[in-house]
């Protein structure tokens, strides 16, 4: 880090020549990385902590009553409401529909891999797993589509299946614009080298008038 | 990944609860047929009576099984707070180094040395690396930040063959499970004409 830059470049060399594929790093495999899970950190921290203070607080009140004191206000009016709401009431309703809802958000957190934006890609090595976030091959896709010529604005829209690309043309025939996009991001998806490339669809017009 | 383990299936359990509870008073509250021997016979019971609250007060076993209870319930979730809070990253890894002895390699010091190497390759802006896993068995989660005109399938197979390999033959391991992960640096579009 606070090493400088200069030495850096008289120690990559003998490396280098140690390389046994002249021909650049080997392929990637054919074997997908896999879909990458979250550990769910932030709400199972929330539920954890919620949890920790509901109970501390119940636990406190309890040995303190236990102890002889006073049960603190909010448990004896807890207690009131508990025993006189009726089921159909509209604040009993609302409550157990936020409650259900939220326990089927939970579940739905629990069982879904999460991390939608890395893209699993094909895997180097059989140790090794790799991901590509999600923008990062968007914007791979966006600047190989800006070499074409006569391609004046491009905007990819990046999605898990599918890559839209969307051309603004200012010169050239549409359709030979076209192919050349076509070869050219079909070679770029390949390049994004991922276990699942995505379907691409290419859709190249003039620039407004208004524009 | 262990961690992950334990969080969904908490998380799963704690939502199954609240479906559950919120599900049935739903239900009953909107004039479903509650079954017999249910919590709540119907739309005009009450969520917990008094006298179903104080059902068992008098019996000697009723406090300490509450007060219990409820310490089983903070300690469970201390201890989930902490699995989430702590990240299991060895301080340290064990070289062998061929004669019988053992050396220490620093964990940090590994760290820094793959980053500046990944750094150091074409195509990728900067890296940062961790080690997880255990100090017999250790594994590395690296972000790389690509470069505008870099490609990611290059960059990761050029990442696996040499900072990768360097890193796992100086450490003398046998094998480093790695998961990568890439972004990219922000930038414009530049049309080259």
């Amino acid at each position: 880090m606070s090493e400088p830059r200069p030495t850096e470049d008289t120690r990559r060399l003998p490396v280098l020549d140690l390389d046994k594929t002249p021909g650049g790093p080997p392929p990637l495999l054919d074997r997908g990385s896999g879909r990458f899970w979250s550990p769910r950190r932030v709400p199972a921290g929330v539920v954890a902590l919620l949890l920790l203070a509901g109970a501390g607080v119940l636990l406190y009140d309890v040995v303190a009553v236990r102890a002889h004191r006073p049960a603190m206000h909010w448990r004896r009016a807890l207690a009131r409401q508990l025993a006189e709401r009726p089921l159909d009431d509209v604040w009993v309703l609302a409550g157990a529909g936020v409650a259900a809802a939220l326990g089927l958000w939970l579940i739905v957190l629990a069982v879904t891999p999460g991390l939608r934006a890395l893209l699993p890609m094909r895997r180097p090595h059989p140790d090794v797993r790799a991901g590509l976030r999600r923008e990062a091959a968007a914007l791979v896709l966006r600047d190989r589509a800006l070499e074409v010529s006569g391609v004046r604005e491009a905007r990819v829209r990046m999605r898990r299946r599918r890559a839209r690309v969307r051309a603004l043309a200012h010169f050239r025939d549409l359709d030979e614009v076209r192919a050349d996009l076509d070869t050219v991001l079909t070679d770029a998806v390949r390049g994004l080298g991922l276990s699942r490339p995505p379907a691409l669809s290419v859709d190249v017009r003039r620039p407004g008038r208004k524009g | 990944m262990r961690t992950g383990r334990v969080n969904r299936v908490l998380l799963c359990l704690v939502g199954l609860l609240l479906l559950a509870v919120g599900g049935s008073v739903l239900a009953v509250g909107l004039g479903a047929p509650a079954p017999r021997r249910w919590l709540h016979s119907g739309p005009h019971d009450v969520l917990l009576s008094a006298a179903e609250r104080t059902r068992w007060r008098d019996a000697g076993w009723w406090w300490p099984a509450v007060i219990a209870g409820l310490a089983v319930l903070v300690l469970l979730a201390l201890w989930w707070l902490a699995a989430i809070l702590r990240r299991r990253r060895p301080a340290e890894i064990l070289v062998d180094t061929g004669d019988g002895e053992g050396a220490l390699l620093r964990g940090p010091a590994l760290e820094a040395a793959l980053a500046e190497d990944a750094a150091r390759q074409q195509g990728v802006a900067d890296a940062e690396v961790l080690l997880t896993g255990r100090r017999t068995r250790p594994a590395v989660r690296a972000g790389l930040r690509l470069e505008p005109a870099a490609d990611p399938a290059a960059a990761l197979s050029e990442f696996t063959a040499l900072p990768l390999t360097r890193a796992r033959e100086s450490a003398g391991l046998a094998s480093l499970p790695a998961e990568v992960r890439l972004r990219a640096v922000r930038h414009r579009a530049e049309r080259v004409s």
